[in-house]
């Protein structure tokens, strides 16, 4: 591409040329001058800092140095629409299926020990399935719940020497779901019950029992088997109590 | 460098001398780069229009948008774009070092090489061997031809360096020896990375951030070297503040290798890579800061010699569309906006921005200035140059509006899932046939450009005394035309 004998324009030779022969655009150029060093002005060290507070805004999302974390926060992907749309599937839901759904949540506390089969380990960590404390009155469970328990304590047969903490943090609300959540996936409830357990019922536990100390298995046996908490039932498709 | 600012004999016969030395291998790079840029602007051209009509020879395999495209990118980056910068790059150094060049054979030899590589992959994309890997579409063996020849090229600056006859190191020469050894670094990385077995996520990490890193570690400091020698020399003036230049430099080394994976936001990367790199990208906007307040407070006071220099209107042209590619990137690094533009035409929009607006209008404002000098003759039209910026201001002006508000609708359709995605594709083709009059008009302003380049080249420029302006008879000095003194504070 390249033609290297087009140099006839430049006719004078190294080291020989005077300056009146040179080109004009040689000539005309002007000096470069030592550099200056004036101060930045009050504009640009704005400017930088706001440079500087937008990377530290983004730096900032990034939930550590993790290998493990994948999704950086304000970046959670929206749930994909279920067939007939979001919004009317919301209506047709009945309220015990949110109910669950909720409780279902809340259970995540729960299934490092109880595990999300509620099998629990065995010899370790008590199973909810085929549990008489599930299956038998709320108010027992209701209890466990709001103050913990510490071993040794017998459950379906088989000795364990755990502490369950209290969970008595979570709203009465929370705990309502995840009580109600446990008895109807995990327990095998009596004829008749339909085994939820309202907002209002929690709020009567802790009436009675808040701010006790950790039980232990002989004062839990003092409440009778199958004692309820009381408050009103509810009409699964509603969530309205029944009078 | 003289602390006199007065023009003597013994500076001019020296100039001249530099000039001599390293007229060949500039002009090499000059001219070919510029047949280059006319064919990967007809390549775009094509490209946009395959967009915008798909059914358009449909039949023939050689005209698809997946062969048009990389070959369009392969020959805008390295036929044009790294063609000219190191043209640019051998003058300036030369020039800074006063040091004349002495491997000027070695150096055509070796440019030869290059323009055969880039001739070869922009031929195997063409006939279907490309990779679909952003900008490093050419088949797998091949970069080492590119590294070779770019090594030959450019591993001569590096002596003339070492044995510089100035004592302060200017701050251009930070930058263009910067970017001459930083490329090695990022080129071979990468394509050692994607060839040799890395992860297919990694490999296309790496390949992401290649593309930031060209463009923050090569084009940038080989442009902003331009803007400061360019700046002070047609104004007249000292630099405004040189610990102002050097902060904008250490910021480019110190953060342009952290940013690229900001490109993939959301996708299978631990969370604090994407968050790195936007956050580096946002804080290389300090260089963009630093560069923009340093030049035009340089140019305070003198500001109407832009109507009429042409390397001091397109290397101020460009510095503006770098402060807008800072701004554009650092904006699209934030997730809330980032995770709409991230799969659009907004990111080919950004890229041609860098490459084509930020990058090759400054390169042109330096060769309007080193032509003229290496030839001995002057520009033949002051208002082919007018048409070549006018035209080229409007094509990339138009590209980015178009891209960026066209990728904003499409991302919002595509992350709208109660929308088919052939609805994101419909919606944007309006802003693809802003696309094809963009790269008309940049194709326009090119024909002005090569046609003139070649004049240059065949030595039948004008051999009247004074330069050429964009305004006003020929053989006026700028100065003159602009009603301003002569200054030499």
């Amino acid at each position: 591409m390249s033609d290297h004998d087009h140099d006839q324009n430049l006719d004078y030779e190294a080291g020989t040329a005077s300056v009146v022969d040179m080109h004009d655009a040689v000539k005309r150029e002007k000096v470069l001058q030592p550099s200056g060093h004036e101060p930045m002005g009050v504009t640009a060290l704005v400017l930088c800092a706001m440079a500087l507070i937008g990377g530290g805004i983004v730096f900032g999302h990034n939930n550590g140095f993790s290998s493990s974390i994948y999704v950086q926060d304000f970046y959670t992907p929206e749930p994909p629409p279920s067939e007939d749309g979001a919004a009317a599937a919301d209506e047709n839901v009945a309220w015990i299926d949110k109910w669950m759904k909720d409780g279902k949540k809340v259970y995540n506390n729960c299934i490092a020990c109880h595990q999300p089969d509620g099998l629990g380990a065995p010899g370790q960590f008590p199973p909810l399935v085929g549990s008489e404390w599930v299956d038998g009155g709320t108010e027992r469970l209701g209890a466990i719940m709001l103050n913990g328990i510490a071993g040794p304590f017998t459950v379906a047969g088989q000795s364990y020497n755990q502490a369950m903490p209290a969970w008595n943090g979570l709203s009465d609300e929370k705990i309502a779901q995840v009580v109600t959540y446990i008895r109807r996936e995990f327990g095998t409830l009596p004829e008749g019950q339909d085994g939820v357990v309202t907002t209002e019922m929690i709020e009567a536990a802790r009436e009675l029992y808040g701010g006790k100390p950790t039980w232990d298995e002989g004062g839990l046996l003092a409440i009778p088997e199958d004692a309820m908490l009381p408050g009103a039932k509810v009409d699964l498709q509603t969530g309205e109590p029944i009078q | 460098m003289s602390d006199n600012s007065q023009v003597t004999a013994e500076d001019v016969q020296e100039r001249a001398g530099i000039d001599r030395s390293v007229r060949f291998p500039v002009m090499f790079f000059f001219t070919s780069a510029a047949v280059w840029l006319f064919v990967a602007t007809l390549f775009g051209f094509l490209s946009a229009l395959k967009l915008a009509v798909p059914a358009l020879w449909a039949d023939c395999q050689f005209l698809g948008y997946g062969r048009l495209f990389p070959a369009h990118m392969t020959a805008l980056v390295y036929g044009w774009a790294m063609q000219a910068g190191i043209g640019v790059m051998l003058w300036l150094v030369a020039r800074l070092t006063r040091v004349e060049m002495t491997k000027a054979k070695a150096v055509i030899v070796a440019g030869h090489v290059w323009n055969f590589a880039v001739g070869l992959a922009v031929f195997a994309i063409w006939i279907g061997k490309g990779r679909s890997i952003p900008w490093l579409d050419f088949p797998g063996w091949m970069w080492m031809l590119f590294a070779l020849s770019y090594l030959m090229m450019v591993v001569w600056v590096i002596p003339m360096f070492r044995v510089r006859r100035t004592g302060d190191v200017y701050i251009s020469e930070y930058y263009v020896i910067g970017a001459a050894v930083w490329f090695p670094w990022i080129f071979i990385t990468a394509n050692v990375l994607i060839n040799r077995g890395a992860a297919p996520v990694m490999a296309a990490g790496a390949a992401g951030w290649f593309v930031t890193n060209l463009i923050y570690f090569w084009f940038a400091p080989i442009a902003l070297a331009v803007a400061y020698y360019i700046v002070p020399k047609i104004a007249g003036r000292p630099i405004f503040s040189y610990p102002l230049a050097k902060l904008g430099f250490w910021t480019l080394a110190i953060l342009a290798g952290w940013t690229g994976f900001q490109r993939f936001m959301g996708g299978p990367f631990p969370a604090w890579m994407p968050a790195l790199s936007g956050a580096a990208t946002l804080f290389i906007l300090i260089a963009v800061v630093a560069t923009c307040t340093n030049l035009l407070m340089t140019l305070k006071g003198r500001q109407k010699l832009w109507e009429y220099s042409p390397s001091l209107r397109f290397t101020m042209f460009g510095m503006l569309m770098f402060a807008i590619y800072g701004v554009l990137a650092g904006m699209s690094s934030f997730f809330s906006v980032g995770k709409v533009l991230q799969f659009s035409h907004f990111l080919v929009g950004l890229d041609t921005l860098a490459v084509y607006g930020f990058f090759s209008m400054t390169i042109f404002g330096a060769m309007y200035f080193i032509v003229p000098r290496v030839t001995g003759c002057e520009w033949v039209s002051g208002g082919m140059i007018r048409w070549h910026f006018w035209f080229s201001a409007y094509g990339i002006l138009t590209l980015v509006g178009v891209m960026l508000v066209g990728g904003l609708a499409q991302g919002g359709n595509m992350a709208d899932l109660d929308q088919r995605f052939a609805v994101s594709v419909g919606n944007s083709q309006g802003y693809v046939i802003g696309r094809i009059c963009a790269w008309f008009l940049i194709g326009i302003s090119n024909l002005w450009f090569v046609y003139q380049m070649g004049l240059m080249f065949l030595g039948k420029g004008r051999k009247s005394e004074g330069p050429t302006l964009i305004h006003g008879e020929p053989g006026k000095s700028a100065e003159a035309a602009a009603g301003l003194n002569p200054e030499n504070a």
